[in-house]
């Protein structure tokens, strides 16, 4: 086998990173302190795009929930929640962010300062029952106003007009709700605005990825912290002039032929959820000269805004994401993903069969057959969670890769098996 | 005892379906899960035949389902791939919770039924809820037209629905014969809310309205056992049942996806039936799965007060998130209002010694009390 190679360079981004995480909590905290609402809503939807629009500041404890596990503040968040009688078997993001909110939050001293308590809360049927359960539970421990929305989970194929009324209706009683908290009127240029950088963040978002075509790789999926503007900053300039850096300095790596690696031999697609806790992972498969050059969960930010109807835009968004990643449209699942083998030129698939989380597991069989029936991309699958470390054995990963990656070696020595 | 019948039908069900489906040469759809409006399946002549899965030879499901998927959904796999269910013509599912929305979707793509649809209904009781739920019916309807090129028609609808009225009525009153004081062990009950949801109506209903015209006139006792409540997902298996009759329980209600939850209302007849329809699946006790705390709260409070509920046994299938999730609250309810509780965990291996003996401690520590 050969030697472990180093990587060259992570992306310069990721210090500017590091100061948007940082700025993102610090601004949440101020704004409690100034009084401005702080609300908590659940990810990927089109709710925070209204929230900057009026002032208000978003928290999500679904990303807190990597910042945790990367922290190692985790495995504290699961002891609480099962003190609490949460069964171990609930998704760990579940399980972090109600024993965080529960008890947690009280604990002093905390890495970014922890999460300013809500001022409301979105109590929410959409998206996998976790995360509909995980706003119960926080509705019914903080005692702050509800407002109680409703989205029914929709394949893609199948999302029609009326589902996107019936979304716009639920975003206007949301309106007046948050109206009448903040005592400020609704400004739907402000909206329009927030529309128009989610659209171009989303536009970049396409952009950088589609630079992972070229090979050598720029990145790779060790750069994935880059979502976080998507969840956290969609709606501002500062997500759109994050991203802007970002393709600069991706193009620049294609044009000078700069890749993650110096001889990328084998281009790898990577399905579910990272290992939060051990993002290094991804290096591992660096001493084969291999790289993950594209991922099912950045697909979920392919999508198009409209400005000029803010609220179905929203309406849409708030729709889409979920399905996207989801088991909800297995089909549409795999006509991306086998569109992502195509484009990035991908020579094999690892899949991370994910305890904690179901929707995006079930359906990867079915999954790993098509690429490697259809398309001749072998897969392997390895059992991990990407929330708790106790779920996963690097011990058992390495004999499965090791076996896979040599196997891929094999195929792809001497020729050049892109096509 | 009469009861017997029904627990014959059950076991029975599936043959039944292909004979009716053989001689009145109709069509059979699967259903997954309670959401999905019967009805209308059988206004057009359809048979709808829910279809579970209980615990057992879940690894035949392996090469399809991950281990950590809840047994019932294992177990269903299972059966599709063992061609359990070749003769259903077709498959609805109206979403709940996500094991069900991966299996049903991998179901599809994997053993290809001629007719398969997923149903979105909202999960608000709001005007606009019940406009957009009788656009999703319709949409239904309209697939169902082209697949068994069969116009729809209103007033078959209205006859199903009446069909279906008397059924849950009848069924609802079983529930309340036996909290009058009558002998019927909750196997029976269950047996027949399995045949209610499994059997052609034209089939049960004839069956279930002699039992409650017999019953209604059978001696009523006072009662000696515990009143108990059973809650969780699906609950099938009645040597469960049985065995915590035997050990000193009356199980006189539920709190199940095939039990008490979906017999409470009746469908408003007269007026638009489509309407109606969409109305009494949003308003309906929600299960887990589309429920709210409060609004499982105040659903759990109601049942406990009308059944005089002593205790409560939590019977939970492993990996199930929506039961799971909402477990530790509704054991904050149970215990503000002194009511003692229990949870079995169902593993996919049947009804264990080891499920055994711990509802045999809860019953001495009922006892001690
Ligand atoms: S990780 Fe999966 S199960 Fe967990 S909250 Fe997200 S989508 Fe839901
Ligand atoms: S409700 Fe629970 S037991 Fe039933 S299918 Fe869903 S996860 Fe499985």
């Amino acid at each position: 086998m050969t030697e472990e190679k180093k990587t060259t360079k992570r992306l310069h981004a990721n210090k500017a990173l590091r100061q948007i995480i940082t700025d993102f909590y610090a601004d949440a905290h101020r704004a409690k302190a100034e009084g401005r609402p702080v609300g908590w809503i659940p990810p990927m939807n089109g709710l925070i795009e209204l929230f900057y629009a009026m002032d208000i500041h978003p928290i999500f404890p679904e990303n807190w929930a990597p910042i945790c596990a990367a922290i190692g503040t985790n495995t504290n968040n699961f002891a609480y929640a099962e003190k609490r009688g949460y069964s171990g078997d609930l998704c760990g993001y579940f399980r972090n962010n109600i024993g965080y909110a529960l008890d947690g939050i009280m604990e002093v001293n905390q890495p970014l300062d922890g999460l300013p308590k809500p001022d409301f809360l979105i109590s929410f049927g959409a998206g996998c029952i976790p995360t509909m359960k995980t706003f119960q539970v926080l509705c019914d421990h903080f005692r702050v106003p509800v407002f109680r929305a409703d989205l029914p989970q929709i394949a893609m194929e199948d999302i029609r007009d009326h589902h996107i009324q019936y979304g716009v209706t639920q975003i206007k009683r949301l309106i007046n709700f948050l109206e009448d908290l903040t005592g400020k009127r609704f400004d739907i240029d402000r909206l329009r605005q927030a529309v128009a950088y989610t659209d171009d963040a989303c536009r970049i978002w396409d952009e950088i990825m589609d630079a992972r075509r070229a090979i050598p790789s720029p990145f790779s999926a060790a750069e994935i912290g880059i979502m976080f503007v998507m969840v956290t900053r969609h709606g501002t300039k500062i997500a759109v002039d994050f991203l802007q850096d970002v393709l600069e300095e991706v193009r620049g790596k294609v044009e000078r032929g700069e890749g993650v690696i110096p001889n990328e031999r084998i281009r790898l697609f990577w399905d579910n959820i990272p290992l939060w806790y051990n993002m290094k992972l991804f290096n591992y498969f660096e001493k084969w000269d291999a790289v993950v050059v594209a991922e099912t969960y950045t697909s979920a930010w392919t999508l198009r805004m409209n400005p000029d109807k803010p609220l179905e835009s929203i309406a849409y968004k708030s729709l889409v994401s979920y399905p996207l990643v989801s088991c909800l449209s297995l089909d549409k699942r795999i006509e991306l993903i086998k569109k992502a083998v195509k484009d990035y030129k991908i020579d094999g698939a690892i899949f991370h069969s994910n305890r904690s989380c179901k929707p995006i597991s079930m359906g990867q069989m079915d999954i790993m057959k098509v690429l490697s029936e259809e398309l001749n991309v072998p897969g392997v699958m390895f059992d991990g969670d990407h929330m708790d470390g106790g779920r996963f054995s690097e011990a058992q990963f390495h004999t499965r890769i090791d076996a896979f990656m040599e196997m891929m070696s094999e195929r792809t020595r001497g020729s050049i098996a892109h096509f | 005892m009469m009861g017997m019948n029904f627990r014959d039908l059950c076991e029975r069900r599936l043959d039944i379906a292909k004979e009716q489906k053989e001689k009145n040469d109709c069509l059979v759809i699967g259903t997954l899960c309670s959401y999905v409006p019967v009805e209308i399946l059988h206004s057009f002549g359809i048979i709808p035949l829910r279809i579970w899965g209980e615990s057992e030879n879940l690894h035949k499901a392996d090469a399809l389902l991950q281990t950590f998927i809840c047994p019932p959904v294992r177990h269903l796999m299972a059966l599709g791939l063992e061609g359990h269910y070749s003769f259903l013509d077709g498959i609805v599912h109206g979403y709940t919770c996500d094991a069900v929305c991966g299996l049903y979707n991998i179901w599809v793509r994997n053993l290809r039924p001629r007719f398969s649809h997923l149903i979105s209904l909202p999960y608000m009781a709001i005007n606009e809820s019940s406009a957009y739920t009788m656009v999703e019916f319709g949409n239904f309807i309209k697939k169902l037209e082209s697949f068994i090129k069969k116009k729809f028609s209103p007033e078959s609808l209205k006859r199903s629905i009446t069909l279906y009225n008397e059924a849950r009525s009848l069924m609802k009153e079983v529930y309340y014969l036996k909290k009058s004081g009558l002998l019927i062990s909750y196997a029976d009950i269950c047996a027949m809310n399995i045949c209610s949801q499994t059997l052609p109506v034209e089939i049960f209903l004839p069956e279930f309205r002699k039992y409650v015209k017999t019953m209604k006139k059978e001696e009523r006792w006072s009662r000696k056992k515990l009143k108990i409540l059973i809650s969780g997902s699906i609950i099938s298996d009645t040597s469960l049942m049985t065995f915590i009759e035997e050990v000193g329980g009356d199980i006189v209600a539920d709190d199940a996806c095939t039990g008490l939850r979906t017999l409470l209302d009746v469908i408003p007849e007269g007026g638009d039936p489509l309407q109606s329809l969409a109305e009494y699946y949003l308003t309906r006790p929600p299960c887990a799965s589309r429920a709210d705390f409060p609004s499982r709260k105040a659903h759990l409070l109601e049942i406990l007060a009308d059944f005089d509920i002593d205790a409560v046994i939590f019977i939970h299938q492993k990996f199930c998130d929506p039961h799971l999730s909402d477990h530790p609250f509704l054991r904050k309810i149970l215990d503000e209002a002194g009511i003692p509780h229990m949870q079995l965990e169902l593993e996919g291996d049947g009804f264990t010694g080891r499920v055994r003996t711990r509802i045999e401690s809860f019953f001495e520590m009922l006892e001690r009390r």
